[in-house]
């Protein structure tokens, strides 16, 4: 597929409605791996999937296959997974641990770090062989935030700090404080894929209209757990969804967030709920200052079911105790991974309640997730009516407020939705015109795992 | 104690139809106290209490399931699965407290939106005998592909 650099994204992105086609073009999708997924900034992994050293996990960076491997020395190494001899894929299972990687073509092998460490029969190769000029190559720029791990295939551009920006605030309570060895996210991943495109998944998770219609079924289930089955938690489940009230915010940089405090997901758990402790020092004073911003019952909620509702452009999602993490595989086909996270300096009690509270709205058998993306697969349908080709993102704008720097909605308008299109429209203007950083893959090429 | 094998395979059949069917009320019905309906993500024996599942409900859950799939707002299952599975391979063992455990594999096409999909994986049933039937105390489900992307699994499994 050829690149469109003659693309005219202002008129397919306006500040009330964006264009289908920028939902089911494969010259667009093709561009947005170039100038969003493999020049910007995203999201690759954590640190807590990956504790000991020789783990590994196979991730991707838009459509390029890289592995996430923490080294002999404790250090976390992006490589890109390919044989430099014939180029062969040199790591096949989704996470493991391992000492080395191997080709099984020509039995080349590296080390965790990267570096070519054998070739058989080397002496065949001639005084020019340089064996420290071919290791795996590394991804070029990798940074990380409190153990989040985020990589660019450019060589150059904004710094991760840059990027962030106050999203920075989000990660920071989405961890509950905690240290970055502290997050432990090797509780098994939730996988699941739809037939529609990966910016639908980023727009319904940052949406405050939908749920009273999409997830009719789940606010069902609750108030039949309510009124059926009596229990402790009774009065402050209602209490709760009777004052409930929130914001919308665009942060900037195509981060946003739904800004509540509201306890949605552990609602249909057996009461009653665990006291929520420490079990270290550190862990105590973490739980301290919380406590100290937000109030000793706001603060236990954030451990038990997640501390923040936020997007992080343009891949990352962080809601409950989840990371989830977009993966684009063509215009029209998307991967999602849920990583629920444990803290360590939580008991286990409370660890084990961070899971139930999960599985009840998030994954493939839940209550939640699936209804939304039956909801993508219909959008992406009806992409097809081409005759009138705009979906409106207009909700709230004209009662937006401004505040040092963040846009701020109701929390049922569609301020996060323009916060992700106005940086997406940006982020792909800038590109033109521009040397292009990689080379293009069309999607079939996808296939193996990814841990 | 004794059992009958054919009353055990005369009760997962029963069960394999009321999911095909689903025919919820009649399936909750067949369940007792303490319930663990369970399906482990990712890896086959996993910890529960530390590892996240596809499927963990206990009684409770299990009755919220079927209200929200009989709410009419389950939009993935607005139109619902269309669904038969085999069920095969039967292994019956005493499991203590006059209780049976069974062992068996399931084959299912499943169609939905004009797309059939096909699951597969080994099914072990906790019984309990009851009024020369039986009562579902636990069941696990363990998918062939449970490390794999499942676009829906919202459906009786």
């Amino acid at each position: 597929m050829p690149a469109r650099e003659d693309v005219d994204y202002d008129s397919l992105v306006k500040e009330d409605r964006v264009h289908i086609s920028l939902y089911t073009d494969p010259a667009i999708f093709s561009d947005e791996m170039d100038k969003i997924f493999h020049r910007g900034w995203v999201y690759v992994g954590h640190r807590g999937e990956i504790p000991k050293r020789g783990d590994f996990r196979l991730k991707r960076i838009g459509l390029q296959p890289v592995i996430m491997v923490r080294d002999q020395n404790g250090q976390v190494q992006l490589l890109l997974n390919r044989c430099r001899h014939r180029g062969a894929t040199v790591c096949q299972e989704g996470q493991g641990n391992s000492r080395s990687f191997r080709c099984m073509y020509h039995g080349w092998t590296y080390q965790l770090s990267g570096e070519l460490s054998g070739v058989p029969s080397m002496e065949a190769y001639g005084d020019d062989f340089k064996r420290e000029e071919l290791g795996l190559v590394k991804v070029p720029r990798v940074s990380e935030y409190r153990g989040f791990i985020f990589a660019s295939l450019s060589p150059a551009g904004i710094t991760l700090e840059e990027h962030l920006g106050r999203a920075k605030d989000e990660l920071d309570l989405f961890v509950g404080l905690s240290d970055a060895e502290d997050v432990e996210a090797v509780s098994g991943i939730h996988k699941y894929s739809y037939q529609g495109n990966w910016k639908l998944a980023a727009e319904n998770s940052m949406d405050g209209y939908h749920p009273a219609i999409v997830h009719a079924s789940f606010a069902q289930a609750l108030v039949d757990k309510i009124t059926h089955i009596p229990t402790p938690e009774q009065e402050r489940i209602n209490r709760d969804f009777s004052s409930f009230r929130g914001n919308t915010k665009d942060l900037g940089n195509g981060h946003v967030m739904l800004d509540y405090k509201l306890r949605i997901y552990d609602a249909l758990n057996a009461d009653p709920t665990p006291a929520v402790t420490a079990v270290s020092s550190e862990g105590q004073a973490h739980l301290e200052e919380l406590t100290r911003c937000f109030g000793q019952e706001r603060a236990a909620n954030m451990l038990r079911e997640g501390g923040t509702h936020s997007f992080i452009f343009p891949n990352l999602i962080l809601i409950g105790i989840q990371m989830r993490v977009l993966q684009p595989l063509s215009a029209d086909r998307t991967e999602v991974c849920l990583y629920p996270t444990l803290l360590k300096w939580l008991s286990p009690e409370v660890n084990t309640i961070r899971l139930r509270s999960h599985e009840a709205f998030f994954g493939s058998a839940s209550f939640g997730g699936p209804d939304d993306s039956e909801i993508f697969e219909r959008v992406q349908d009806g992409c097809a009516v081409e005759l009138e080709p705009w979906q409106l993102i207009s909700r709230g704008l004209h009662r937006e407020r401004h505040e040092d720097g963040v846009i701020i909605g109701d929390l049922a308008d569609e301020v996060t939705q323009r916060g992700i299109w106005r940086h997406w429209k940006k982020v792909m203007m800038q590109g033109i015109g521009a040397t292009r950083s990689t080379r293009k893959r069309g999607p079939g090429a996808i296939a193996g795992k990814r841990g | 104690m004794a059992f009958d094998r054919y009353q055990v395979e005369q009760f997962l059949y029963h069960e394999a139809q009321l999911m095909d069917e689903h025919r919820f009320d009649e399936w909750l019905a067949l369940w007792t106290e303490p319930a663990l309906y369970w399906v482990p993500s990712n890896r086959d024996e996993i910890d529960p209490g530390r590892e996240v599942s596809l499927i963990y409900d206990d009684w409770v859950r299990l009755q919220l399931r079927i209200t929200r799939l009989k709410s009419g707002f389950a939009h993935a299952q607005e139109p619902r699965s269309r669904m038969r599975r085999v069920v095969s391979n039967v292994v019956v063992e005493e499991a203590g407290n006059g209780e049976i455990v069974a062992h068996s594999n399931f084959l299912l096409a499943e169609l939905r939106r004009g797309k059939q999909d096909l699951f597969a994986g080994r099914t072990i049933h906790r019984l309990r005998p009851h009024n020369g039937s039986f009562k579902l105390v636990t069941k696990k489900v363990l998918l062939v592909n449970n490390d794999e992307p499942i676009d829906n699994l919202t459906f009786l499994i």
